[in-house]
């Protein structure tokens, strides 16, 4: 197997892959430094905003990509939602509680979704892409929007976290949350903020692997270990570190088929997990919390 | 003269059990007090109690007119009265510039005038402010504190332990800053384990023992005074 090879059809698909799991593990990291839990819903709220631009594109006959925004708004607001009916409940409990919690969610989620779309596959349009050929890399337009939206979107949430009043809040509460308070930093707020974000990517993250794949009820909850893995990989707390993991666990499941069946492809994950839990706990870039 | 600060009788505590009883002290504008007192002896509790952060169940606290008692933290700093803890006291993942805007969250519009007071207080930071807080050692890290509370520009400051773990070099540094702050017409109220140097520097002192008032008076009466010397001050 030559070079060209490996690129086309190995590391492209592993980098499209990692910038749907990076758009996840970025909302899991962020829920992580504010709110201090695992959200176990993440897979699956992102399967909702799948389904939400899917539902769009066929009421509205509108395109895919009119519909992201709509399922980004979307899925924010229903995560917020979730947040003030069931987690914030919760808040003064042991995080252990939000933990089982957010994976009663999860199955709700998924049973709506189920109920709503039914348990087939679907797609955003029929239909073969043929992938674009640049100087011998085959790559597929929704390829290159799919990691474009991702730089633009994480790159506009590092904006936004390093420049701007509220997310400087956010950044300090996740610092100092007793500090953060005692400079009047509006608690509540920050959360929601923090659920806005989290769930309008995690709609994106849904988005593009409906784009890249079809859609199914089981779709996120089978995102959710390799997304965990990345936010671990990279550093829990670090927004960049997300993305490096997001990466660098799409790339090395592409290329775990080179060496084991195809079917263990999501074991890569796993096994990722596990080391870097084993030798490096904090991640690559070392992590704020943990 | 009414004192801007006065705590009538304050009894109370964390949870249940009752850490202060009937405790009373004042802090007048333009000066700075000092309680001291035997670890366990609830100094830390009587400045927290002031910001809200405890459970009051008798007596009353003043401030500059209000009756603050049972107000909630962030209404009190709104109400110009700004605290610094003892540990944790700076967010570390940020640039001392950030730890300021963070203090200054609450102010509406420009921020410039409360920097510059900041930073004339405090000329090192200036030259560091891109620096991450946590970075720092612990003498620049209590300045740092001190500019993030100062930043709302309050009436009263309260500082929990500022020189606990510092050199007698950044001791002094940190008392001569409390002097400024105080020159520039912010109260302070402190408290201190360093009994001596502290009554030697500040206006006034309280001495507290097991909850309650033992002494008060000027810095230099306490420390003349042969009981509280042998009580609290190793003779």
């Amino acid at each position: 197997m030559d070079l060209l090879e490996l690129i086309n059809f190995y590391v492209i698909p592993g980098i499209v892959l990692g910038s749907i799991y990076a758009l996840g593990a970025v909302g899991i990291t962020l829920i992580f430094a504010i709110l201090r839990y695992a959200h176990l819903a993440h897979g699956d709220l992102a399967t909702l905003g799948a389904f939400i631009a899917l539902a769009s594109v066929t009421a509205l006959g509108v395109s895919p990509y009119i519909a992201l925004p709509i399922a980004v708004i979307a899925t924010a607001c229903v995560a917020v939602g979730i947040d003030k009916v069931f987690y914030e409940h919760l808040r003064e409990r042991p995080k252990i509680v939000t933990v089982m919690a957010s994976l009663g969610i999860a199955l709700m989620i998924r049973a709506v979704v189920q109920v709503v779309w039914g348990v087939d596959t679907e797609t955003y349009s029929r239909g073969i892409v043929r992938p674009e050929n640049y100087f011998g890399l085959r790559i597929r337009d929704r390829e290159v929007y799919t990691v474009l939206a991702m730089i633009l979107l994480v790159g506009g949430l590092q904006l936004f976290l390093t420049r701007s009043k509220w997310g400087k809040a956010m950044r300090a509460m996740s610092d100092n949350p007793n500090l953060a308070l005692l400079s009047g930093i509006d608690n509540k707020k920050v959360v929601m903020l923090t659920w806005v974000i989290a769930g309008g990517l995690c709609a994106a993250s849904g988005f593009f692997l409906g784009l890249n794949t079809e859609l199914k009820a089981l779709m996120g909850w089978q995102m959710l270990l390799p997304m965990f893995a990345a936010a671990i990989l990279g550093g829990v707390g670090r927004v960049e570190g997300a993305v490096l993991g997001g990466l660098v666990v799409g790339i090395a499941e592409e290329l775990s088929v080179l060496v084991i069946p195809s079917e263990y492809k999501a074991a890569m994950a796993f096994a990722i997990l596990l080391f870097m839990l084993l030798v490096r706990p904090t991640g690559l870039l070392k992590g704020k919390v943990l | 003269m009414t004192a801007l600060l006065s705590m009538e009788g304050i009894t109370g505590g964390y949870g249940d059990a009752d850490i202060l009883q009937d405790v009373t002290l004042s802090v007048e504008k333009d000066e700075i007090v000092v309680i001291v007192g035997p670890n366990g002896a609830g100094k830390s509790t009587a400045m927290k109690s002031v910001f809200g952060l405890l459970t009051i169940r008798g007596g009353k606290l003043l401030f500059d007119g209000d009756d603050i008692t049972g107000w909630a933290p962030n209404r009190i700093v709104q109400r110009g009265i700004c605290y610094v803890p003892q540990v944790d006291n700076i967010f570390r993942e940020m640039s001392i510039h950030e730890n300021l805007e963070m203090g200054g969250f609450l102010k509406k519009g420009d921020l410039s005038a409360a920097y510059d007071r900041v930073y004339t207080l405090f000329p090192d930071l200036k030259e560091r402010r891109k620096t991450l807080a946590g970075s720092l050692s612990g003498g620049q890290r209590q300045m740092v504190a001190m500019g993030r509370a100062l930043m709302l520009d309050p009436k009263l400051l309260l500082l929990d332990e500022p020189t606990a773990g510092l050199s007698p070099k950044y001791m002094e540094q940190i008392f001569q800053i409390c002097r400024d702050v105080r020159d520039t017409g912010v109260a302070i109220l402190l408290v201190e384990q360093h009994a001596k140097q502290a009554l030697a520097f500040a206006d006034r002192g309280y001495v507290l023992a097991a909850g309650r008032n033992r002494h008060e008076g000027t810095g230099a009466d306490l420390l003349a005074d042969r009981e509280v010397a042998e009580m609290f001050l190793g003779g």
